[in-house]
């Protein structure tokens, strides 16, 4: 998934549905006031408090594209796997699936057996209200509409080129020869209850892919019956059930009291049990009975909320950190209050692309070099990140297989005499003939001033960057129009596989996909296409690192770093274990409501 | 008829020696000379103007883009007046050269759009028929779109700094200007001095430009200086958008923009400089361009 270099976007059309949310935040703290006493009642309620940092867009599986959207998506819908909520590092499960597919000795053949028993939430779409039982066929349905043309999923590329005759059925789609009963080689069904993917060549992420929201399924009656406001509406066999969805203010969830996939899990990491993860093990879940999401984009009252106790758990802002934290511990004043802080390591990576294609960046390696020798990645750091990240010398982050934490890009230091050297090897001493390269960002605050970081860096060697912002739809439209000459951007795993960050750079990925710094270099082409046919192991770590060192070598971003997320949460909220790749978390969170009650009345 | 003196002069004349010989223009200066908020404002706007031009030449003031992230959010001092930024730089320098940006914008890009108002108002006003419903529809299309579009726009065709900037003020903010130089066109263009100029064969354009225009040039002032006060606030509020100057010129906006993160690190001064700044700026300018209408406007000449 995409995202704003350095956290938030802004721009006019999201500055305008600020206003919006404040006032309606401004008003429901008002409301909250008012009515002390029904508050009260209020928070017996078994109910989990959460906040969406952006506006959830929607709640269609397929359109979900963004972490807020996927997050709520994950609550309602289920896929065939999932990740196991404590284990570090990740580690697949069955999900809706009754156990780990059977996988072909060639890798092209996985086939699935379904549990039994599974029903859809109850819907005035299905016969009589009652919701029906899940079958494999509703799956070949379910990624056939991912795949509709008609639908214009921005997720297709999951499966794109993957899976046999899939792409094919989707050109027919759109020539009007295929319709949804056309059947396809690579989905089939031959009984209730298995399903069989066949692949065009082995692709091991496939099983990861399977735990994204975009492959979870859906219910044909309930897609016809609410067309266009399906997206409103969702249906799914998970834990949670829709209940209201106010836009650009909050999301009601209920439990599902028919749901009973599985129960907690009753082992984790060695650490769990120290740190109580495993009080509950094969207890019954959801253990809430009530979700509410509240979408809240401005900093400041999200995090006047959190400490009023209106949320259960949140991000610390930017500019609040100082007072929240310190030497990595909460700060005496949030312990009072019975406020924890979590700090993960984010699957993530942030960097400054160059754009191969063109004419200066393009055909200098020395001068790429030199340019990320001049950038003083420390000080960035401590400047926006409140020390929350750690120097990327790679685009593979940690929490990935492939991952060396020792080691060292000869590229990524600090050093401006190196850097000058370079300089001079790229034919403009001191940035003596070298005209000014265009930076381009998006407009909001945090962005403008990383660009303009990234000038004050430069100028240091002689090379002068004018900074061109826009809104965050402008700019990506430049990087995918190929117009943009060199930018700032982040990468946030889908899944926790180098694969999802090495593709990033895969010469065929060139804009508009992923690839936006147009990199092509026939060796890591090749790699990439033989890594993909192996199971992870490490055989695919050597290669993974072999174009880690091709990508070293000609250097075609600047590596910035991997962040840190730092949450912090009441002591009344119980399980928080918290991993941005897992999204259908909420069901094991646990909330003492007693406890809430008390320390509420102290906040 | 009564006998008087010689050598006491006439009441009437007494009163008209002292009218003799002073316009419109001298008028208007005696009487804003005799007002003290006026003069007191002037003084103030001719120090910003002093300032920006020290610091836009370097004489003052020249530290304001020396970064030294060691010293990052300093509270003020003796050394830093008003601390210091993100980056360390002196908040006191960047808000004086935010004058000069400030300024820039409001003189280049009111100038352009008083140039465009004035002409078209002319010519639509004297003109009149067909030269007139093209140049209101023309107006009214332009009025009729939020300008924060207008300034995408061109900001997407034209890139963005602080060209565009100007630019797109002074294609923006004419309309009112023109408006009134239309309605004063049509008032003007049937008097007797048009007459007697077209009497003695002068062109269409001479009685425009000669003849009319220095008599409605007071409303020109007046509606300069009102400009100027509106494009300065507005290149506060697009840089403060991001749709302003490029990022690293000294702008008030920008500034106020980072401080909207920084408060809540207790960090005022950011806000305080960029505010305090454009506060006493704008605020002269209104209420120097209150005393000069009243001052150009003939009704209130003798209160």
């Amino acid at each position: 998934m995409n995202f704003a270099t350095f956290s938030l976007k802004l721009s006019v059309q999201f500055f305008i549905r600020k206003g919006k949310a404040m006032l309606i935040t401004t008003l429901s703290l008002l409301l909250t006031l008012s009515m002390g006493c029904t508050r009260k009642n209020k928070d017996a309620e078994n109910t989990l408090n959460i906040v969406a940092t952006s506006n959830i867009k929607t709640l269609d599986p397929i359109e979900a594209s963004d972490v807020y959207s996927s997050g709520a998506v994950a609550q309602v819908y289920e896929g065939l796997l999932h990740y196991h909520f404590l284990k570090r590092p990740l580690q697949l499960e069955p999900l809706l699936a009754a156990q780990m597919p059977k996988v072909s000795k060639d890798g092209l053949t996985h086939t699935f057996t379904l549990r039994q028993g599974i029903k859809f939430q109850d819907d005035s779409a299905f016969p009589e209200g009652k919701g029906r039982e899940l079958t494999a066929s509703d799956f070949i349905y379910s990624w056939k509409r991912l795949a509709d043309p008609n639908n214009k999923s921005e997720g297709f590329w999951v499966f794109d080129n993957k899976i046999l005759g899939l792409n094919e059925w989707r050109e027919q789609v759109s020539k009007g020869k295929a319709t949804y009963e056309t059947p396809i080689e690579g989905l089939q069904a031959p009984d209730r209850y298995t399903l069989i993917i066949k692949l065009k060549k082995p692709f091991y992420q496939l099983h990861y892919v399977l735990t994204m929201s975009y492959t979870s399924v859906v219910a044909k009656e309930v897609v016809e019956r609410y067309g266009k406001e399906f997206l409103n509406h969702p249906v799914g066999t998970g834990p949670f059930k829709f209940e209201s969805w106010t836009r650009n203010n909050q999301l009601v969830l209920t439990r599902n009291k028919d749901w009973s996939l599985h129960t907690y899990p009753t082992e984790g990491e060695a650490s769990d049990k120290a740190q109580n993860y495993l009080e509950d093990a094969g207890k019954k879940i959801p253990f809430v009975d009530k979700v509410v999401i509240q979408e809240i984009i401005e900093d400041q009252p999200r995090w006047l909320n959190f400490m009023k106790g209106n949320l259960d758990y949140t991000s610390i802002p930017k500019d609040n950190f100082d007072s929240a934290v310190q030497n990595g511990k909460t700060t005496k004043e949030l312990n009072d209050k019975g406020i924890h802080l979590q700090i993960n390591r984010e699957p993530d990576v942030t960097y400054t692309a160059f754009n191969m294609n063109d004419p200066i960046l393009g055909k200098n390696e020395n001068l790429r070099k030199a340019m990320s020798l001049a950038y003083d990645t420390d000080t960035s750091i401590k400047k926006f990140y409140n020390g929350r990240a750690i120097t990327a010398q790679s685009p593979i982050p940690p929490e990935v297989d492939a991952y060396d934490p020792n080691y060292k890009n000869p590229y990524k230091e600090y050093n401006l005499s190196k850097a000058k050297e370079f300089m001079v090897k790229a034919g403009y001493p001191e940035g003596k003939g070298l005209a000014p390269i265009e930076f381009s960002s998006p407009n909001s605050t945090t962005n403008r001033q990383t660009a303009e970081f990234f000038k004050q860096n430069m100028e240091k060697i002689g090379v002068k960057i004018n900074i061109v912002t826009s809104s965050w739809p402008q700019f990506t439209t430049k990087i995918t129009e190929k117009k943009a000459q060199l930018w700032g951007i982040a990468w946030l795993a889908d899944y926790p596989d180098a694969e999802n960050f090495l593709q990033l750079l895969y010469g065929p990925n060139g804009s508009p996909g992923p690839n936006g710094a147009n990199y092509k270099n026939k060796e890591f082409d090749e790699l990439y296409e033989q890594a993909s046919h192996l199971l992870p192991g490490v055989e695919r770590d050597k290669i993974y690192q072999k174009m880690r060192d091709i990508f070293t070598k000609e250097l075609p971003w600047i590596p910035g770093v991997h962040r840190l997320s730092y949450s912090t949460y009441h002591n009344w909220l119980k399980n928080f274990k918290f991993h941005s790749v897992i999204n259908d978390n909420l069901k094991y969170f646990r909330i003492d409501t007693k406890e809430r009650g008390e320390m509420k009345a102290k906040l | 008829m009564k006998e008087i003196s010689l050598s006491s002069p006439l009441p009437w004349q007494e009163k008209s020696s002292e009218q003799k010989g002073r316009s419109l223009w001298q008028d208007a200066l005696h009487r804003l000379a005799k007002d003290k908020v006026a003069m007191v404002s002037f003084v103030v706007i001719v120090f910003y103007l002093i300032l920006a031009a020290l610091s836009k030449l370097g004489i003052i003031f020249s530290n304001f883009d020396l970064v030294n992230n060691e010293i990052a959010y300093q509270s003020p001092s003796w050394e830093h007046w008003l601390g210091t930024d993100l980056f360390g730089r002196d908040v006191l320098a960047r808000a004086a050269h935010g004058t000069v940006t400030s300024l820039t914008v409001g003189f280049a890009g009111t100038g352009l759009s008083m140039v465009i108002g004035t002409v078209l108002g002319a010519l639509a006003g004297y003109f009149g028929g067909k030269m007139d419903e093209a140049i209101v529809w023309f107006y009214t299309t332009i009025d009729t779109v939020p300008y924060i579009l207008l300034v995408i726009a061109f900001s997407m065709v034209i890139g963005s700094g602080l060209n565009t900037i100007c630019l797109v003020i002074g294609l923006t903010f004419w309309v009112n200007h023109c408006r009134v130089m239309r309605a004063e066109f049509m008032k003007h263009r049937d008097r007797e001095y048009v007459q007697s100029a077209v009497s003695l064969g002068a062109s269409h354009l001479r009685r425009i430009f000669i003849h009319i225009l220095p008599n409605v040039s007071h409303l020109v002032l007046i509606n300069f200086s009102l400009g100027v006060v509106t494009a300065i606030m507005s290149e506060v509020m697009l840089s403060y958008l991001g749709l302003g100057v490029e990022p690293g010129v000294p702008s008030w906006g920008m500034m106020i923009s980072d401080a909207k993160l920084e408060l809540s690190r207790q960090v005022w001064w950011g806000l305080a400089g960029a505010t305090g700044f454009m506060f006493f700026l704008v605020l002269s300018l209104i209420l120097f361009n209150d005393a000069l209408r009243d001052a150009l406007d003939p009704k209130l000449k003798n209160k």
